[in-house]
């Protein structure tokens, strides 16, 4: 069974016949081919899938393309680009916040929201903000400081 | 630059998106490989059906175990040093029979990953079961069923040694301390599972194969012997790899697999591993039973250790299956002056997936067995715990030290870990605490690199070392820059390609700089005395293998825990890490390092633990049922270096990649049982889960 869809992705419009069961990341991965945005366990726990769906973070992974079909998407390929980072990817460099990388985009889509609504977060919810996004490499301490520079900045 | 804090050069990619792990390699025309896998544990193969598959939607082939005979044999089986290991190495897909839950027994391939899974479905497996073998003291048992019948046994490695005079030691103790411990297995759990493309060009006989691997020449040698190729026809590149700690060292019988249908085929072959996949069918960690004698003089001097050790593998022999208890072994000496030991370690078949190295691989286990057995010796005695250790550290003058297990300690100074532990700790606080020292063997064999000096100014590294997570073009340009004295932004570190790059050994046992890293920066010395003899920064090009003893990094870790004993609740209140792991060459990373390896240790105490039911079925096979922790479970980390160098680099580095994850538990484990004390528990195993505690107060 497929069905046409059009998806806004970082401004660009994709449209598709694609199958009804296709997740939105895959649609994203292999029908834009915007390969910044990565499974890490298609059951919606780890995060890394997390993109924004007009303005708020969702896994990609727990989504049907069909259902974001006349939105818009923002994927990690639209924060920055080399030379010229977001804040909080400036962040997360310096604060070694990364190390393997897979699960990083997952982070920045969760945490630009979330800087949004909150400018000023304590450390209490900074950890719960981050506890949807499972890193394996880190440990988190860089990740943390990493937001709570992003913030004073 | 050596120990500056140099920000990463990688790191752009990987914030962009612009980074490329193996399921973003484009390969044109690439089909898709799903596997049929075995739902039973232990089952004889009575019949494939795979007809109604191949007639799916979408479907190019189905291959059985019986046709990739003719292309391919097993994985090899590994060895370890002075012992025995069985011919069992891992089949590509099951023949006749499965011997664990998730081992493949067919290909699938597909014009799309989903019309491949959906085919899979359609592969009849007709199994006969047989008795599971899930306990490896049952399994070891007379009559217990046997995983190859071939063997007479489930024994699949089998290694002893007994040195001093252990007997006399034991006859003539104080006292003699025993316990038996239980080490469960856990998932390594990368955020990228695994995934290989493999594609084939018949006109030049060549395979080419991208990999999340920890390494490309490892896989090289490893596919050479499955398929019987000379070494020259495959090409093996490994890209961005999003994580590994230990479980991408061997190559996946899945990734052999795609070879030969990609063989078969005449096009491309891509398989991305699911989650569910990575919990059932990649090699686990840990998993150990373990009784231990610790003979004691009435002052406190150890005076001999006895150990046998009963190590769970699986299924099959990978590569590296049989090397993490072997460690193990070799270190129940810990940090210690003990002049005897008596040691025995026997690895055992079970019918669950195979396990193999997962992040201290056998040194965790190591730590655990031996800190606890000196804190319980402690307690026997009426002896502090931290004092009792004290008594018996190797000392700082005695190295090079060469324990009687036959390993030789490059250099270390243990007590000042221990005291500098104990600073960062901070003051008693009426918290139970425990105190744990650990000796991590590292480094050793060889690597290889070369540095180009270009005509325009720049500079290439290409090493034979291979990144997945850690930041090697970071540290490896910042040694050459050094060497060079160039600003890092001219050097370019190349790696991960056996076209490109030089031979290498691979990235574990937290070798990479000492090994890795001394091999560019001999090779940039070579650059730099070419320059000094022909007077003038000129083209050049220089290449080095570097080879070394076994380096042995050390560490004292501390951990304070509160235990709420009506709800069995555990809480760490804080982890306290220090490392000697010699020179540190960049120390943002190298912390970074340690935090990360410290929250895997925590994982271990708290959460993780890979159960299989009596019939061998993996019960914990999502996150949801296996959690890792998030950033909301952190207690208190505060760690430190200590920097003695190793006399066996010139670098003076030693290894830093595991530290964290070994001496973790250790520390965790003795304040855990501190804590337990006052209601009269002595000991409890990992993962301290508010049941198990609850349990252990309240089952007694």
């Amino acid at each position: 069974m497929t069905q046409q869809v059009s998806i806004e992705i970082n401004g660009e419009r994709y449209a598709a016949e694609v199958e009804a069961r296709l997740s939105l990341a895959d649609f994203i991965r292999y029908e834009a081919r915007l390969h910044g945005t990565h499974l890490g366990c298609e059951h919606g726990v780890c995060g890394a899938c997390t993109v924004q769906l007009d303005g708020e973070p969702v896994r990609s992974c727990l989504l049907f393309a069909v259902q974001a079909d006349g939105r818009r998407v923002r994927t990690v390929e639209a924060l920055g680009e080399p030379g010229k980072l977001h804040p909080l990817q400036e962040a997360f460099k310096e604060t070694h916040a990364l190390q393997c990388g897979f699960c990083t985009p997952g982070f920045l889509m969760s945490l630009e929201p979330f800087l949004r609504d909150n400018p000023h977060p304590s450390e209490e919810e900074i950890r719960e903000a981050l506890a949807g996004n499972l890193c394996r490499c880190t440990g988190y301490v860089g990740i943390i400081e990493a937001v709570r520079l992003a913030a004073e900045r | 630059m050596i120990g500056q804090p140099l920000r990463r050069r990688e790191d752009e990619r990987f914030l962009t998106g612009a980074a490329r792990y193996v399921d973003d390699v484009d390969v044109p025309g690439a089909l898709h490989a799903a596997f049929v896998r075995s739902f039973e544990a232990h089952a004889r193969i009575r019949k494939i059906d795979a007809e109604p598959a191949r007639r799916a939607r979408g479907v190019v082939a189905v291959l059985t175990g019986a046709d990739v005979a003719d292309r391919a044999g097993r994985l090899p089986a590994g060895s370890i040093e002075d012992g025995v290991v069985a011919d069992a190495g891992h089949p590509v897909l099951a023949r006749d029979k499965v011997r664990y839950a998730g081992e493949a027994v067919a290909i699938v391939v597909a014009k799309s990953r989903a019309l491949a899974e959906d085919a899979a479905e359609l592969v009849e497996v007709d199994l006969e079961p047989l008795p599971a073998v899930v306990d490896v003291l049952a399994a070891l048992a007379d009559g217990a069923p046997l995983l190859h019948e071939q063997l007479g046994d489930n024994v699949l490695s089998r290694w002893s040694k007994r040195a001093g005079d252990a007997v006399g030691a034991f006859a003539r103790a104080h006292r003699v301390v025993s316990r038996s411990f239980s080490i469960p297995r856990l998932v390594a759990a990368p955020m990228e599972p695994r995934g290989a493309v493999a594609s084939y060009d018949a006109d030049r006989d060549l395979v080419t194969l991208w990999t999340s691997s920890q390494d490309p020449h490892r896989p090289l040698a490893q596919l050479s012997f499955a398929l019987g190729r000379p070494r020259d026809s495959f090409r093996i590149v490994v890209p961005d790899v999003g994580g590994a700690f230990g479980s991408k060292g061997a190559i996946p019988p899945e990734a052999v697999a795609a070879i030969v249908a990609a063989m078969e085929l005449g096009r491309p072959v891509r398989w991305t591993e699911d989650r569910l996949e990575n919990f059932l069918a990649a090699y686990q960690g840990r998993g150990l039973e373990a009784d231990l004698e610790l003979a004691v003089a009435a002052d406190g001097e150890l005076l001999a250790v006895r150990a046998r050790l009963y190590a769970d593998l699986g299924a099959y022999l990978f590569p590296t299956t049989a090397v993490p208890s072997h460690t193990t072994a070799m270190l129940m000496t810990g940090a210690y002056r003990i002049p005897a030991a008596d040691v025995e370690v026997v690895g055992v078949a079970t019918s669950k997936v195979p396990t193999g190295p997962y992040r201290g691989a056998g040194r965790p286990e190591a730590a655990y067995l031996v800190e606890r057995m000196v804190d319980l010796a402690a307690h026997e005695l009426g002896i502090d715990p931290v004092e009792l250790r004290r008594r018996n550290l190797i000392p700082r003058d005695a190295f090079p030290y060469e324990t009687p297990l036959g390993w030789v300690y490059d250099s270390g100074d243990y007590e000042r870990c221990l005291d500098r532990v104990l600073e960062l700790l901070g003051p008693e606080d009426g918290h139970a605490r425990g105190v744990a020292m650990y000796i991590e063997r590292c480094g050793g064999l060889w690597e290889s690199a070369s540095v180009e000096a270009l005509p325009d100014g720049k500079v290439i590294v290409r090493t034979g070392s291979s990144p997945h997570g850690q930041g090697h073009e970071t540290v490896f340009a910042q040694i050459a820059a050094t060497e060079l004295d160039l600003d890092p932004a001219e050097v370019e570190v190349r790696w991960g390609d056996t076209d490109e790059t030089p031979a290498g050994v691979g990235t574990f046992a937290s070798r990479s700089v000492a090994m890795g890293g001394s091999a560019v920066l001999e090779a940039a010395r070579a650059v730099k005395e070419h320059w000094r003899q022909t007077g003038a920064r000129t083209p050049f090009r220089a290449e080095v293998r570097f080879e070394s003893p076994l380096l042995f990094a050390a560490g004292a870790y501390a951990a304070v825990v509160e235990l709420d004993p009506a709800t069995g609740r555990l809480t760490v209140l804080r982890v306290a890490g220090v490392d000697d792991s010699g020179t540190i060459v960049n120390p943002l990373l190298a912390e970074g390092q340690v935090l990360g390896a410290i929250v895997q240790g925590l994982g271990e105490c708290l959460v993780e633990e890979a159960i299989h039911d009596e019939y061998g079925q993996l019960r914990t096979a999502s996150f949801a049922d296996y959690s890792l922790l998030t950033a909301a479970e952190l207690p208190d980390l505060v760690t430190a270096f200590v920097e003695t160098p190793s006399p066996h680099n010139p670098l003076g580095a030693k290894g830093i990649g595991e530290g964290g994850a070994i001496g973790t538990l250790a520390a965790i484990a003795n304040a855990v049982a501190a804590a337990l004390a006052p209601f009269g528990v002595r000991h409890l195993d990992p993962p301290y889960t508010e049941e198990r505690v609850w349990r252990a107060l309240h089952e007694r």
